[in-house]
């Protein structure tokens, strides 16, 4: 075993150039392969993250109905008293902070300029412990449940060409029990401007104070949801924690239902799994090509040792050792290439992590197309693992072998003597 | 008891609709530890009978005993493991590894028959070179040797083994008459010492006059079985 590895070692090695373009298509193949995996690992990861602390939050609870119409925004799917629920909701272990929430469809008008938006009500003293809206202000103040004011997304505020200080009007439609649709004209101060680098909150959200929205769409104590933060992003703690409050708001008279930033981003993630398969489509063609590469100089290989495979034959090697003789080359140029690969895809990909990949140096076409696809902006940033890189260089191995199976088994079917004659 | 033994042995190539006879009911036996040389022109059978001799390839028609064993109808494992513990191989192109020094070269036979410690190959392969005169060439690759040199590792390379016998085709074509004549008297001092069977074709005069047994060929047929004192 030893002796043919250390003759596949050095049989590699023969024809250097040639082994180094083979070790390269390889090593190129998997290197844009971790590079691919480390980038869409970490864009749904980033998305992820932005969808949970700037966007929904680990848990929603709605009144029953509401979420089969929520893109409609109702305001007829209320909960009454949200604030007797928050004790029960806090006695769950993971459950970090509660607030209510009334989400609004509005429209923001300046002059002759008008922006349909995203209406959110919250509370501001416990919002920040939820969202990161607060940190990620970028001028003014945060609001304030005394003072009426609101703060809007930088990209829509860049859109009208909005800033703090700004009177602006909101258009809202009221709450109305039953068919009937009214609106309400609100004059609001902008307070504050936020960036949090979720481009849908950026480009079309206007948070107000709770108390205000209540009174501006004449809804007493109710609201439209429940938000809950947990303690950590973990699965596992998620689905523990919505089936603890499935089973809560199960015994309560109120028809309350549970769900979670999955359930609520469900677009997203069908994208992002569709995403995943055509990459994976695009990179086992690429590999493909690369083991074309090994199979091209694993038969070159049979051809020019043609005569040397007789005399092993002479010299008494079984078809099965000469196979796997050129297997074990095979799988050497597998080992090589998917070092190498590794090396570069793992700095690469450490770039990636560490300094990111900015998307606004594309152009702002291609930005637009990158933030329309994931809720993420400005930069893209790399998840690098060590199962990538494990699990990648076995990859490369294995394809390597497999692709060295027809050139061993071509040199095992070579007369002895037809070889030894080969010239 | 015949080391080997032939009997109305036949081989038939067919190319395309055309049947090529390259040996017709042959026989004929060869005891151990002889020093003989197949002869004659050109397309007369001598690599074909070499061949079937080294278990390279099969007859098409008649029988070939190993120490009395029928082994025409072994299969290409069978055959492989006779060559591998009973035969030895000298090539008019000396065919070695090119990648390996002389030593490993010689070493590679005994690593396939396998069960004997690095420890003993060693010291059986440095003696070895040293009978063959390659001393001070163990570590050199085939590429920085000499035709003459290149022979020597192979003959050392073959009788590492210590095979029954050791089949030579044309082993001298590719050397000036002054190596060849070396490279013979080495094979005659080698089967005289350790009492290896010997079997080498050859169309040349030279060669023949080291044989103890000269097996004349014509077309496909035994002409002359001469044997010398």
């Amino acid at each position: 075993m030893f002796t043919l590895l250390k003759l596949a070692f050095r049989n590699v090695f023969r024809a250097k150039r040639r082994t180094i373009i083979t070790f390269s298509s390889v090593s190129v193949g998997l290197g844009l392969l971790i590079i691919s995996i480390c980038l869409m690992n970490g864009i749904d990861k980033q998305s992820i993250s932005n969808i949970i602390h700037s966007q929904t939050s680990h848990l929603k609870l709605f009144k029953t109905g509401y979420f089969d119409k929520k893109d409609e925004i109702p305001l007829n799917k209320t909960i009454q008293n949200p604030e007797q629920y928050y004790a029960k909701i806090k006695e769950h272990p993971k459950v970090k902070e509660v607030e209510s929430r009334i989400l609004f469809g509005a429209s923001l008008i300046k002059r002759m300029d008008e922006l349909p938006c995203l209406g959110v009500a919250c509370e501001p003293e416990s919002d920040p412990k939820i969202l990161n809206i607060k940190d990620s202000l970028i001028a003014g103040t945060w609001i304030d449940s005394n003072k009426p004011g609101m703060v809007i997304g930088a990209d829509m505020a860049k859109d009208i060409d909005l800033k703090v200080g700004d009177n602006v009007t909101i258009r809202i439609i009221t709450s109305s029990k039953g068919e009937d649709i009214t609106w309400n004209a609100l004059d609001m101060e902008i307070v504050g401007l936020f960036n949090s680098g979720n481009p849908a909150v950026d480009s079309n959200r206007i948070i107000v104070p709770l108390i205000l929205a209540q009174e501006a769409l004449s809804m007493g104590n109710e609201v439209t949801e429940i938000v809950v933060c947990l303690t950590n992003d973990n699965e596992d703690t998620l689905e523990q924690a919505k089936t603890w409050l499935g089973t809560v708001f199960n015994n309560t008279d109120e028809k309350i239902e549970v769900y979670s930033w999955k359930d609520l981003a469900s677009t997203f993630l069908a994208i992002s799994k569709t995403k995943t398969k055509s990459s994976a489509m695009l990179i086992m063609i690429m590999l493909f090509i690369a083991s074309i590469g090994i199979i091209n100089t694993m038969l070159m290989a049979v051809l020019e040792r043609t005569r040397e495979i007789g005399m092993l034959m002479a010299l008494g090697m079984k078809k099965w050792e000469i196979m796997k003789l050129f297997v074990f080359e095979g799988g050497l140029i597998g080992v090589f290439g998917s070092l190498l690969g590794c090396l570069l895809g793992g700095l690469a990909g450490w770039y990636l992590e560490v300094k990111g990949w900015s998307i606004s140096a594309f152009g702002e076409t291609y930005e637009k197309i990158a933030q329309a696809a994931y809720p993420v902006k400005d930069i893209f940033y790399g998840d690098l693992s060590f199962n990538i890189l494990l699990s990648t260089f076995i990859f490369g191995v294995v394809i390597s072998v497999i692709a060295s199976l027809y050139p061993a088994r071509k040199a095992t079917k070579l007369n002895p003597i037809e070889a030894l004659k080969y010239i | 008891m015949s080391l080997i033994r032939l009997e109305n042995v036949s081989k038939i190539y067919k190319t395309g609709k055309v049947d090529f006879p390259a040996l017709k009911e042959i026989s004929f036996s060869i005891d151990k530890g002889e020093f003989l040389s197949i002869a004659g022109p050109s397309g007369s059978g001598k690599t074909t009978i070499l061949n079937i001799i080294g278990c390279l390839d099969k007859p098409s028609d008649g029988t070939l005993f190993l120490n009395d064993t029928d082994i025409s109808s072994k299969n290409s494992n069978e055959l492989a493991n006779i060559r591998r513990y009973n035969i030895g191989f000298i090539f008019q192109t000396f065919n070695l590894i090119p990648i390996l020094t002389a030593f490993e070269n010689v070493e590679f036979p005994l690593i396939l028959k396998g069960n004997m410690k690095q420890k003993d190959r060693k010291l059986l392969v440095e003696e070895i070179l040293t009978e063959v005169g390659l001393k001070d060439f163990m570590f050199r690759k085939p590429s920085e040797m000499s035709g003459g040199q290149q022979q020597r590792v192979a003959i050392a390379r073959a009788l590492i083994k210590q095979p029954k016998m050791i089949l030579a085709d044309e082993p001298t074509a590719n050397l000036d008459s002054k190596n060849g004549k070396e490279i013979l008297q080495l094979m005659l001092q080698m089967n005289k010492r350790t009492n290896t069977t010997f079997i080498f074709s050859t169309h040349d005069r030279m060669v023949m006059d080291f044989a103890l047994r000269i097996i004349t060929l014509k077309d496909g047929q035994i002409h002359r079985d001469d044997k010398r004192r």
